[in-house]
């Protein structure tokens, strides 16, 4: 709350938006990472093409499912499960988001 | 075995789905109840923004019919890669929920906004953007709704007892062509979802979420151990389902066709990740959340429910291909398995996690159409002196008639359901996500380049979808664009793949420059309203 404060203060910005903008530059960076890399990573280890063919002998199971899969879609899964637990538990900040106003003209009941 | 179109549950199994059936209506009473005082479309749209992080996380419209429908019908179809193809999810509760959340919050109290046309009406401070939206949310949220009505009469179809079925085909109102098992499953959906969500309207639908969500990992979870018991194990599965499927089962990019080819593999992580940021369901759950500590407590309730409900099913319906090798429907995957694998009570139960799937996501996007068409059409233009006891019947009354309408078209549904859910995703999507992002964190966003935005948007995702549907060549197209390579999901909706990529894609883009370009050619917005939404909120100020 403090900082919240003194941001008010010190730029007549709202911190709200301050925030909200730096923790979606952050989240557009992990879905990025995740993205590129369960990509890359099936693609490049789990793809039949042309000049791979890949057949039975090539799933090398890992606790029943193919290693690519596992490597691939299962292990950032649970990189990325570790990363919002930082994230939403620990660095997003609880700002003040205000009471609502009334609703908008036209909303609400005539009465 | 027996053929699969001759499968019918036992009676136990339909009294313990009539059972959850007659729980969700008690809420949609106590709903009702609840919300008797203070005004009534604030309450019965958007819950007084009182929604808790339980709320918020289990209702976040991620499950729907396509999860419990759609979804297996794909893995079991196409194998691992579905697992990539649904993957984005590993970050999605971050991207739904923590890019818009603070911002939509606050300016949705700033504004006193309802629902999604009234936000962007107030934000833009243009009438025509709130028609617009409306316009454009009835259109595609009610296509989706065909679908989910479809899944939810393929759920309950196989656990009515065939002699109601067959009295109910002896009818001479049912057609000689039409499935009998089927119409009186979407006869009796339709009049459990459109009785208790009329009735109990936001809370009713946000109560039967939390409730029905709950049901649903339990479903998944009791499913899961049967499933992997039943094929022999998951490598077991995988090596019976290469076998019969082809190599392709095992690997990308699937069995028996190019499901899901690189850029399809990127467009998907666009697909479910991004575009669920603007889906409408989503953005109102944004106006109505308590307070930042609930969203921060939503994200990381829906982080572990989204892992406990996706990865499983990946297994049990990877498991399936080789307990149920020759379905005719892959459709009809998800009730097939259940009612062959688990004793009558428990299938009763199981069979509640998907069948309540599709009615809390129904319930949610009932209300968002008819509070389209009560609130920002209705009583903003047509009737703005109506008296609250008129708005009342009007939301009632709509809510039952979009229902009835939109079961009347479920009547013939198209194969692959899972193609109308991400056809209306990539609509909606491409229509409001970037006016909802620039309108959030950008001052100079125009109402003009809000309405190009999603006009741009929406028109892009129809046009890539009617190329595809009516092909390059007959739209005489050909010396333009080359044949749609023959990838993703087969069937009637299946889009033009421009250069590879799902049409999400380019719709998104298109609409995010359109935004931006049109904002900065047109007049800057007023002042007073940047300062409205931008500055600090003098209210708020402890100075």
């Amino acid at each position: 709350m403090q900082r919240t404060a003194r941001l008010k203060r010190k730029n007549d910005v709202d911190p709200v938006l301050v925030h909200a903008r730096r923790e979606a530059i952050i989240i557009a960076a992990a879905w990025l990472t995740a993205t590129v890399y369960s990509c890359a990573y099936c693609y490049l280890l789990g793809y039949i093409r042309r000049d791979r063919p890949l057949g039975p002998d090539d799933l090398h199971p890992i606790l029943g499912m193919p290693s690519w899969f596992f490597w691939g879609v299962i292990a950032p899964w649970g990189a990325c499960a570790l990363f919002t637990f930082w994230f939403a538990g620990f660095y997003m900040t609880d700002d003040d988001l205000e009471a609502a106003d009334e609703p908008a003209a036209g909303a609400g009941d005539a009465s | 075995m027996n053929p699969p179109e001759a499968i019918h549950a036992e009676l136990p199994t339909l009294l313990a789905l009539a059972a959850f059936t007659l729980i969700s209506l008690g809420l949609g009473f106590v709903a009702n109840l609840a919300q008797r005082k203070g005004k009534f479309l604030e309450k019965y749209f958007l819950g007084n923004r009182s929604l808790g992080a339980f709320a918020v996380a289990l209702t976040a419209a991620v499950m729907s019919g396509g999860t419990f429908v759609g979804f297996p019908s794909l893995v079991y179809s196409f194998g691992w890669v579905v697992g990539l193809w649904i993957a984005s999810y590993m970050v999605a509760p971050l991207t739904i929920l923590g890019v818009l959340g603070k911002r939509i919050g606050q300016l949705a109290r700033r504004t006193g906004a309802i629902t999604l046309p009234d936000l962007f009406r107030e934000r833009f401070g243009s009438p025509g953007l709130g028609i617009l939206t409306s316009v454009l949310v009835i259109f595609f949220l009610a296509t989706n709704l065909v679908a989910q009505f479809s899944a939810g009469a393929r759920i309950l179809k196989p656990a009515l007892p065939a002699t109601w079925v067959q009295t109910f085909a002896a009818h001479p109102l049912v057609g000689l062509n039409l499935d009998a098992g089927y119409l009186l499953a979407l006869a009796i959906f339709t009049a459990t979802v459109v009785f208790y969500t009329s009735y109990g309207g936001f809370l009713a639908a946000i109560w039967t979420d939390v409730f029905q969500s709950l049901i649903m990992a339990v479903g998944v979870m009791i499913l899961l151990p049967l499933a992997l018991a039943a094929s022999g194990g998951l490598a077991h599965a995988t090596e019976t389902g290469m076998k019969a499927a082809g190599d392709g089962f095992g690997f990308g990019p699937g069995a028996g066709r190019d499901f899901h080819p690189i850029g399809l593999a990127f467009s998907f992580f666009v697909m479910w990740a991004i575009t669920g940021m603007g889906q409408p369901s989503t953005l109102v759950r944004l106006m109505a959340f308590r307070d930042a500590r609930t969203l921060r407590f939503s994200i990381l309730y829906l982080t572990i429910y989204n892992a406990v409900i996706y990865i499983p099913l990946i297994f049990i319906f990877i498991a399936a291909r080789s307990i149920l090798p020759s379905l005719p429907s892959s459709d009809d995957v998800m009730p097939h398995l259940i009612v062959k694998l688990a004793n009558p009570y428990v299938a009763g139960l199981i069979l509640a996690a998907p069948y309540g799937a599709v009615l809390s996501t129904v319930s949610g996007w009932l209300l968002i159409v008819s509070s389209g068409l009560v609130h920002d059409i209705y009583q903003r233009y047509l009737h703005p002196t109506a008296r609250e006891r008129t708005i009342v019947w009007a939301s009632y009354g709509m809510t039952a008639l979009v229902g009835l309408a939109v079961a009347v078209v479920a009547i013939h549904p198209p194969r692959y359901l899972q193609m109308i859910v991400v056809f209306s995703s990539t609509g909606m999507a491409s229509s409001f996500l970037a006016p909802a992002v620039l309108g959030a964190f950008w001052r100079r966003a125009t109402a003009a380049g809000a309405i190009a935005s999603m006009a741009v948007g929406a028109g892009v995702t129809m046009t890539l979808y009617l190329i595809g549907r009516f092909t390059p060549e007959t739209l005489g197209l050909a010396n333009l664009l080359p044949p749609s390579p023959d990838i993703g999901t087969p069937g009637a909706l299946r889009p033009y793949y421009l250069l590879g990529l799902d049409p999400c894609v380019w719709a998104l883009l298109a609409s995010t420059v359109a935004g931006i370009a049109v904002s900065l050619v047109t007049k800057p917005p007023d002042p007073a309203r940047v300062r409205d939404f931008f500055g600090v909120d003098a209210a708020a100020d402890p100075a």
